[in-house]
């Protein structure tokens, strides 16, 4: 389990997550969304240690960190790693001892080949059979379908799907609201660095539109478009 | 075009002021320390046209990165580029033209400004599905990445070596190695994305060491056709051999914990004072590494001894 306690972050004088409480247990998928800036993947880097923070965040791991696997939104490449050389350094870097790496590579991606030349989908995909990999207990997703083929869309939501019941805690970003409905538990609405609104799996025939109501408003109508 | 040169001096200048260095003492120390190198390097070896020219093709070859040029391409017209890509390429290999110039090593300054001009024509945007294969897949990325691209001086220090040995000239060979050992320090020269030291489920201390081992197996098993060649065909020279190796290792490692000791940014001017002082003077080494070992542990804390 994580649990959240009054996490803030600010950039200067700017906040840009305000006194965050959530809490993720074992076994479920939550999805986080919310406007570009609303503060995801600022709360995704702190959960993760990769920024720093006021507050707390518990967990039941020594090091939390140390079992996340973290799908940034634009994963980072060097100019010169093949594939299949990234795979083995993400799983170098957590001492897990992998075999066969072409045998697990579901999105059928070419390993040998420098992953910086691979397209955004390919990329995704790749850097997300790297943290699967690396076997862990907790999945930060930030974006995970961006860019991604239909085909490879329906095996990561089914990757989803497997870790929930392999009893890893998920945490999703997403823009595609089908998606995040066939998969979490819970979803969680954030603006301005505030989670605003907790939705419940059974609620969420009615988040859509209240999201569409929530996010658009009267905006286009401002446009004055004829 | 103007506009072009102008930025790229701007961006120099930049990088200049962000490494800490004021710009007048820039371009004045810049052609001083380029002149007393290049002085040093032609008393030295009889063979010093031929690294100072592959020096600055060394240099030049890094204003052909294909993305840089796709884009200038689409910027500019065909005869503006090339007119660009000419300009440029003199203007880098100017200094050392000028050098050689002035060393009436005539046949090498034509030469150079030839292949100036040559690398600029060359249309490098054509990409193939080829991986240049490096004994270092089990442990990227350093070397895996650094080898692939500078994989060229390889055969040219392994050359040099050979060269020393029918030449009978154990200097040559040493420089073979201290060329083996600069280019393995410069894959050190640039911070990685900070989710890649993030990733190591080690301790602080742990991930140090384990960056500095890699780092020195690697480099014995690049320098190793060179130091089995010399210490067999120079036995009589093995002690000032072993001397320059370990020299080489604990610069390297130097370097390695001078890289994380300015993490996340990139060395800068009082890294690079303390490894120029250890260049001169070697025994300061004793007090540099220590330093450095303790900026490191204080900058990669935050990323990797995270416990609740």
């Amino acid at each position: 389990m994580i649990q959240i306690k009054n996490l803030s972050k600010k950039y200067g004088q700017k906040i840009v997550l305000d006194s965050i409480n959530l809490e993720f247990k074992k076994g479920k998928v939550y999805g986080i969304v919310g406007k570009n800036g609303a503060g995801k993947t600022t709360l995704f880097k702190c959960i993760s240690r990769l920024e720093s923070y006021e507050g707390q965040i518990f967990s039941d791991f020594n090091k939390l960190k140390d079992h996340i696997g973290f799908l940034l939104t634009n994963p980072f490449f060097f100019s010169k790693i093949t594939g299949k050389e990234y795979i083995q350094f993400l799983a170098n870097a957590r001492q897990v001892k992998l075999e066969n790496i072409e045998d697990k590579n579901i999105f059928d991606l070419p390993l040998n080949q420098y992953a910086s030349t691979y397209s955004t989908g390919m990329k995704k995909k790749l850097a997300l059979t790297a943290i699967l990999l690396q076997k862990n207990k907790v999945y930060i997703l930030d974006e995970p379908f961006n860019g991604v083929d239909i085909q490879s869309n329906l095996i990561i939501t089914e990757l989803i799907k497997k870790l929930k019941t392999l009893g890893k805690t998920v945490i999703i970003s997403s823009h595609i609201f089908s998606t995040l409905a066939e998969t979490c538990c819970e979803i969680f609405l954030m603006k301005n660095g505030k989670i605003v609104k907790k939705v419940k799996q059974e609620d969420f025939s009615n988040l859509e539109a209240e999201m569409k109501q929530f996010t658009i408003g009267n905006q286009i109508e401002n446009l004055g478009l004829q | 075009m103007k506009e072009y040169f102008f930025l790229q001096y701007k961006m120099l200048n930049r990088k200049m002021i962000d490494f800490g260095i004021p710009l007048l003492v820039a371009y004045t120390l810049i052609p001083i320390v380029f002149i007393l190198l290049s002085k040093y390097l032609f008393s030295k070896t009889p063979f010093a046209s031929y690294i100072f020219l592959l020096l600055a093709l060394g240099i030049i070859s890094k204003t052909s990165e294909t993305k840089r040029n796709d884009f200038l391409k689409s910027i500019f017209n065909t005869r503006n580029y090339l007119t660009l890509r000419i300009v440029e390429n003199l203007i880098w290999s100017a200094p050392f033209s000028i050098f050689l110039i002035y060393k009436k090593q005539f046949l090498f300054a034509l030469a150079l400004a030839s292949l100036s001009v040559f690398t600029a024509l060359l249309n490098f945007s054509i990409t193939t599905n080829f991986t240049i294969p490096t004994p270092f897949g089990k442990k990227p990325f350093e070397f895996t990445v650094g080898f692939r691209k500078t994989f060229f001086v390889y055969p040219i220090a392994y050359f040099l070596t050979c060269m020393s040995i029918m030449t009978n000239n154990f200097n040559l060979g040493i420089f073979s190695m201290i060329l083996i050992g600069l280019i393995c320090i410069s894959y050190y020269s640039k911070p990685e994305h900070s989710f890649f030291v993030w990733n190591f489920s080690l301790s602080t201390k742990a991930f140090l060491f384990e960056k500095i081992k890699t780092s020195l197996k690697y480099f014995t098993l690049l320098s190793l056709p060179i130091t089995v060649g010399l210490s067999v065909f120079f036995p009589e020279e093995i002690i000032i051999l072993i001397g320059f190796f370990v020299l080489c290792n604990v610069y390297l490692a130097t370097l390695v914990l001078a890289k994380y000791s300015a993490y996340p940014h990139e060395m800068n001017l009082p890294q690079g004072i303390l490894i120029v002082f250890s260049l001169m003077f070697p025994p300061i080494l004793i007090g540099i590494i220590p330093y450095f070992y303790s900026q490191s542990v204080k900058n990669l804390n935050p990323l990797l001894d995270d416990s609740n």
